[in-house]
């Protein structure tokens, strides 16, 4: 009989015991796993996010960093304003490469002009623009005309429809954007042509008109010129240009990170509880255990078997259920944060992407490595006093 | 085969308080033999068993299996010499509770990386054929009575063809006829060249004995002269 068969007939053999590891482990792997796949899906998220605008700097009214933080993360509606000419006093500021203003509509609440209630528009400028445009070069290969809109990962065409309905006029969805895990996934995109055309359709269309703001804007996207200083270039936006303010681009979603950060840091002294909580629930059942059976391991070791075998083949018991209970635990929280992931980010508003086969892979196997570590280390101690028992005393208890 | 020179063991309760169970024994035991020592509870005599299997070091004095001293040898080297020389019959139930009556059997011969299991299986099968209990290899050990479970014991002790088989009150808690039962078949192989060392406080088994030894005062007395008589002297039966 080899030690592995050995360690399987123990685990079936003594089955509460083996149950009350098992479910521990899952328990602790499932809630390590679980943290780290929501933790990297929200960076994975702002990121994308980030990724998506493209831009080194925003420029958006004074005072609206947490609406415009919102809108991009929600989905939900920024209606702060600026003047249009704030994108050409930008431009002129040294070290800018490249500037795009863009306008945030939003369709309206409930009403059966619109396919998508209070769903964002954004309107951007083709003619300037490096956040839809070099997507619609290398997926559409032309420019979006005018009727013509692409849409976040979320936007669809509704079913048994050709067209999207915005303000009662019908727009062609031309494509999707990858998922970002944001509000942004949520959001239609289109030119100030499409714009206009929806506006001017809406007088007669809609339950309420589109008003595309004449000479004002949401925001100015600035690319900075390769080597120029983010910060040094949105301290002399803010000398330049007045009621605006400049984020950075690493100090976007700031208060959304600081909510974060708190949150994480929780889970992070959570997971540390947890860790020190299993680790002392796994060793002092392995301890039970071992001492209840302190004589049949000292049998073990009377008919031939060495110290060595012994602690491998508690190690081995342990090592099963371990990676057993991480398998379980990691691939059950793994299928319910897939399928809710949806449900838990309306819950906690997180922007949150669902991280990428190969990044699950490494969490998974730093996971089942993870509580592997874990258990090996709660057992190492009494399974190896066990193995160094004297036989004769161990096996009169 | 096994030579005991000179051995104690002492065990050390505090700082003032040692106990002896053995003391400086000598005893020799030639191959083929059938030792029985006798002894009341607390004597030493499992003590002596555990010292010459090596389970236990002596405290002072040498023991030596088939000219080999223990004391020289190293874990490994002690857990490989029990597992290929010497074979137990424990006083207390030690079947493995979770493996079957077969995997019982083989289980030592699962210890060392070179074993040929589909012959251990076999061997084990004719083991417990001989055992009576064939039929039953395929239970777990709470499904036997305590005779069936002592000859499980048995055969798990022969199935690496050891030289020695120690056997530690091998027909505890049996009934009258099974106790025969047991010993015939540890004289039956007795005869065929295994050696055997039977300690129990049961007088009915000296019969059995090529040699008898009493264990008193933590030494060894031979009283392989009273061995066959019908009515024990009174002194050895106290």
């Amino acid at each position: 009989m080899r030690l592995i068969h050995f360690a399987i007939r123990n685990i079936k053999g003594y089955g509460f015991r083996s149950l009350a590891i098992f479910l521990s482990v899952l328990v602790f792997a499932g809630l390590l796993v679980g943290t780290t796949v929501i933790i990297k899906g929200t960076q994975s998220s702002l990121n994308a996010g980030l990724q998506r605008l493209g831009a080194n700097i925003v420029v958006i009214p004074q005072d609206a960093e947490d609406t415009f933080d919102t809108a991009l993360l929600t989905g939900t509606n920024d209606k702060n304003l600026m003047p249009a000419d704030v994108a050409l006093k930008v431009a002129s500021i040294p070290g800018v490469a490249s500037v795009s203003s863009q306008i945030y509509l939003s369709t309206l609440y409930g009403a059966d002009c619109c396919s998508f209630s209070e769903t964002p528009l954004i309107v951007f400028d083709p003619s300037t623009d490096f956040t839809i445009t070099p997507w619609l070069k290398s997926h559409l290969g032309r420019p979006l005309a005018t009727g013509e809109i692409i849409g976040g990962s979320s936007i669809f065409v509704p079913r048994g429809n050709q067209y999207i309905s915005l303000y009662g006029y019908n727009v062609t969805l031309a494509g999707n954007l990858e998922a970002t895990g944001t509000g942004l996934d949520q959001t239609i995109f289109m030119t100030q042509a499409t714009a206009q055309a929806i506006a001017q359709s809406s007088l007669t269309t809609a339950a309420e008109p589109l008003t595309v703001p004449s000479g004002e804007i949401s925001s100015v996207l600035v690319k900075l010129k390769p080597g120029a200083d983010a910060h040094k270039v949105s301290l002399q936006i803010y000398e330049n240009v007045p009621n605006v303010s400049a984020i950075e681009s690493p100090n976007l979603f700031g208060t959304f990170r600081n909510q974060i950060t708190g949150l994480l840091l929780a889970f992070f002294v959570l997971m540390i509880i947890l860790w020190v909580v299993a680790l002392f629930l796994i060793a002092m059942m392995f301890s039970m255990s071992v001492n209840e059976r302190k004589r049949e391991l000292a049998v073990l070791r009377a008919i031939g078997a060495t110290r060595n075998y012994v602690l491998r083949s508690v190690l081995a018991e342990a090592s099963i259920l371990a990676l057993g209970g991480a398998a379980l635990g990691v691939a059950g929280t793994s299928a319910l944060l897939y399928l809710f992931q949806g449900f838990l980010s309306n819950i906690f508003k997180l922007p949150f992407l669902f991280p990428s086969a190969a990044s699950l892979a490494i969490i998974f196997g730093i996971g089942g490595i993870f509580a592997l570590i874990t258990v090996v280390l709660a057992v190492l101690i009494p399974a190896s006093r066990i193995s160094r028992e004297e036989l004769a005393i161990a096996m009169r208890e | 085969m096994i030579t005991l020179s000179g051995v104690t063991k002492e065990y050390r309760l505090d700082e003032q308080r040692v106990i002896t169970p053995v003391r400086d024994v000598n005893l020799n035991i030639a191959k083929g033999e059938l030792i029985t020592i006798i002894g009341r509870s607390g004597s030493g005599k499992t003590t002596l068993l555990n010292l010459t299997a090596g389970l236990v070091k002596p405290t002072q004095g040498n023991v030596f299996i088939d000219d080999v001293n223990l004391s020289g040898m190293d874990d490994s080297q002690l857990s490989a010499l029990r597992n290929r020389k010497i074979g137990f019959v424990f006083q207390f139930p030690s079947l493995f509770p979770n493996l079957t009556v077969l995997e019982n059997v083989i289980l030592p011969t699962g210890f060392t990386a070179k074993s040929e299991q589909k012959e251990a299986s076999k061997h084990a099968h004719t083991l417990l054929l001989n055992m009576g209990i064939n039929e039953k290899s395929a239970v777990l050990p709470r499904q036997l009575s305590a005779g069936e479970q002592k000859r499980v014991v048995i055969a798990r002790a022969l199935i690496n063809n050891p030289g020695i088989v120690l056997a530690d009150e091998p027909t505890s808690d049996l009934d009258a006829q099974t106790e025969i039962e047991i010993m015939e078949l540890l004289k039956k192989y007795n005869q065929a060249g295994v050696t055997f060392v039977v300690v129990t406080h049961n007088l009915q088994l000296l019969r059995y004995a090529t040699r008898a030894f009493k264990m008193e005062n933590n030494q060894l007395t031979d009283i392989t002269q009273f061995k066959n008589l019908n009515k024990l002297p009174l002194e050895l039966v106290s």
